[in-house]
């Protein structure tokens, strides 16, 4: 009986998850709506992950361009450098790096959040007082996740670019002029809108998961404590999964 | 009874020379930590072989719920997997779009080595071994365990930060083989099985451009910055404070600091090592 117990654990976690993601879609259209509570989240997680999201832009999109120049340096293709920093922000670096700091900033803080509260019976005493906990806690917590990471997105993308420029300009001499000419040769706005539909999902997805793990943390301290940590592998293994699939499908819009 | 105080004199100045101090003296102690457990590792090895033999298992293998998805190996293979894909996807369909999608196998023995297995492995190590090891810790210090180990006489830091730093170092050297291998893996997979490119194309590029001293560099990279990873991580677990919700805090704390002291090791070890030239030679 235990080993079955044991053996089916995965596939109960999973359904609840599902579970709950389904509780959640349709509760966001179930009035009442927490506004406050959107409002609250938006701002904490937008705090959280500003400055660690162009702290990681940064040195992302330089360390790509500088690869990038070596190429283009090589076979006397300079004046393209933009093009590459182009495809490379715009497609790869900013979803990329949105996933890493609305998971590894955002969903953690919600997580430790949410496993707090639930160490501290307070969800329990939520559901007494005839609150559900999923319309109250959850729903604008990953809507408030969604609506950062798109925002945080369009926000990477354009430091990205910048930093692009001035390190290419600056510290390897292309001039300016063909940067910003090279930018949109393969680049346009599909890749600008498949970039933000990625981060989109990944927003939503670290939401579900972080509020997941956080209401269903189990043992003290250290049950926080691995919940935060299990948080942060599952959401980089389903949005690095989730970048695969829609960049292979994107793709098909967006090169000719 | 009234108690006057009477106010202090400039008042805001001081309130932001405070903060000002604060910060500059954690910073201080933070690198103060840093040494002791850089300091202490010779002790860790010689005095604490076998709480790192654990650790070195532990980590390898993942705990508790990471365990169950097959652990470290498992997650960090799995990461490198999809970015590898990702060179063959977004590769080849932009090299085919300017009509040389033949060099696809270069883009996947150039970038792959250079930026998207240290960038891929640190960022997997740093939500891992990295954030498991500030779990564990903040549990104890919450606990008192901490206390406890130093009142009977244990040194806690080479006991709990030194080994775990080794354990790192020890448990990367395999997952950065397994990490590469899957990468070039997934990169030939895409291309040739999903996209129908010649295998023998793809193959002659990729062996051209394959620079064994890249990899090298792209390995010692991947090592110097678990280093680091494990050295935040540590630092956060050891001083998390709070109650169950400052361990969970702190995790994230951790996480967002050594991913971008990652990016930013992986872009100065970058500039040092192929600097201006490149080290890239096309023609050769």
């Amino acid at each position: 009986m235990v080993t079955v117990y044991r053996v089916t654990k995965p596939v109960r976690v999973m359904g609840g998850f599902f579970a709950m993601a389904l509780d959640g879609m349709v509760l966001t259209f179930t009035p009442p709506f927490a506004w406050r509570e959107y409002l609250l989240q938006s701002w904490f997680v937008a705090r959280v992950s500003m400055l660690p999201a162009l702290m990681m832009t940064l040195p992302y999109s330089v360390i790509l361009t500088f690869i990038f120049n070596i190429l283009l340096t090589e076979i006397g293709a300079g004046d393209f450098s933009g093009t590459g920093a182009a495809i490379g922000t715009v497609n790869q670096i900013a979803p990329i790096v949105t996933v890493l700091v609305v998971s590894g900033a955002g969903s953690t803080a919600m997580c430790a959040d949410l496993g707090a509260r639930t160490i501290r019976e307070e969800l329990d005493a939520m559901r007494v007082l005839g609150i559900n906990p999923v319309q109250r806690l959850v729903v604008p917590r990953v809507l408030a996740a969604t609506t950062v990471a798109l925002a945080l997105e369009s926000a990477v993308t354009v430091v990205g670019l910048a930093g692009a420029f001035f390190f290419t300009v600056y510290v390897q001499h292309v001039s300016a002029g063909a940067f910003v000419t090279g930018l949109t040769t393969l680049t346009g706005i599909a890749d600008v809108l498949v970039s933000m539909v990625k981060a989109t999902l990944f927003g939503y997805a670290a939401g579900l998961i972080a509020c997941y793990k956080g209401i269903s943390v189990g043992g003290g301290p250290a049950g926080v404590g691995n919940a935060v940590n299990e948080t942060v592998v599952y959401t980089f293994m389903t949005l690095f999964a989730i970048n695969v699939i829609v960049t292979a499908v994107g793709i098909q819009f967006t090169v000719s | 009874m009234t108690l006057t105080v009477p106010s202090r004199l400039h008042p805001r100045l001081q309130r932001t020379t405070n903060v000002l101090v604060r910060e500059w003296n954690r910073i201080g102690s933070q690198m103060r930590f840093y040494a002791t457990t850089l300091g202490s590792i010779p002790d860790a090895v010689i005095n604490y072989r076998t709480e790192l033999l654990r650790l070195i298992a532990a980590m390898g293998l993942g705990t508790a719920a990471l365990a169950m998805i097959g652990g470290t190996v498992v997650i960090v293979g799995f990461l490198t997997m999809t970015t590898g894909a990702l060179v063959a996807v977004q590769g080849y369909n932009q090299l085919a779009s300017v009509g040389i999608e033949a060099l696809t196998g270069f883009a996947s023995a150039y970038f792959n080595v250079r930026l998207i297995v240290p960038g891929t492995a640190s960022v997997a190590l740093s939500a891992t071994i990295g954030a498991g090891a500030t779990a564990q810790m903040g549990a104890m210090r919450i606990n008192e365990e901490i206390d406890a180990l130093e009142v009977i006489g244990i040194r806690s830091v080479s006991y709990l930060a030194s080994t775990r730093v080794v354990a790192g170092v020890i448990v990367v050297i395999p997952l950065y083989c397994i990490a590469i291998m899957m990468a070039f893996l997934a990169s030939r997979a895409g291309t040739t099985a999903v996209y129908g490119q010649g295998s023998g194309v793809y193959d002659h590029y990729f062996n051209t451009f394959l620079s064994p001293r890249d990899i090298i560099w792209s390995f010692l990279q991947s090592v110097a910055i678990t280093v680091v990873v494990m050295l935040v991580h540590t630092y956060y677990g050891y001083t998390a404070h709070g109650g169950p919700a400052g361990v969970g805090e702190a995790v994230g704390r951790a996480v967002r600091t050594s991913m971008v002291v990652a990016a930013v090791e992986i872009v100065l070890i970058t500039l040092a090592v192929y600097g201006q030239s490149g080290n890239f030679h096309l023609a050769s």
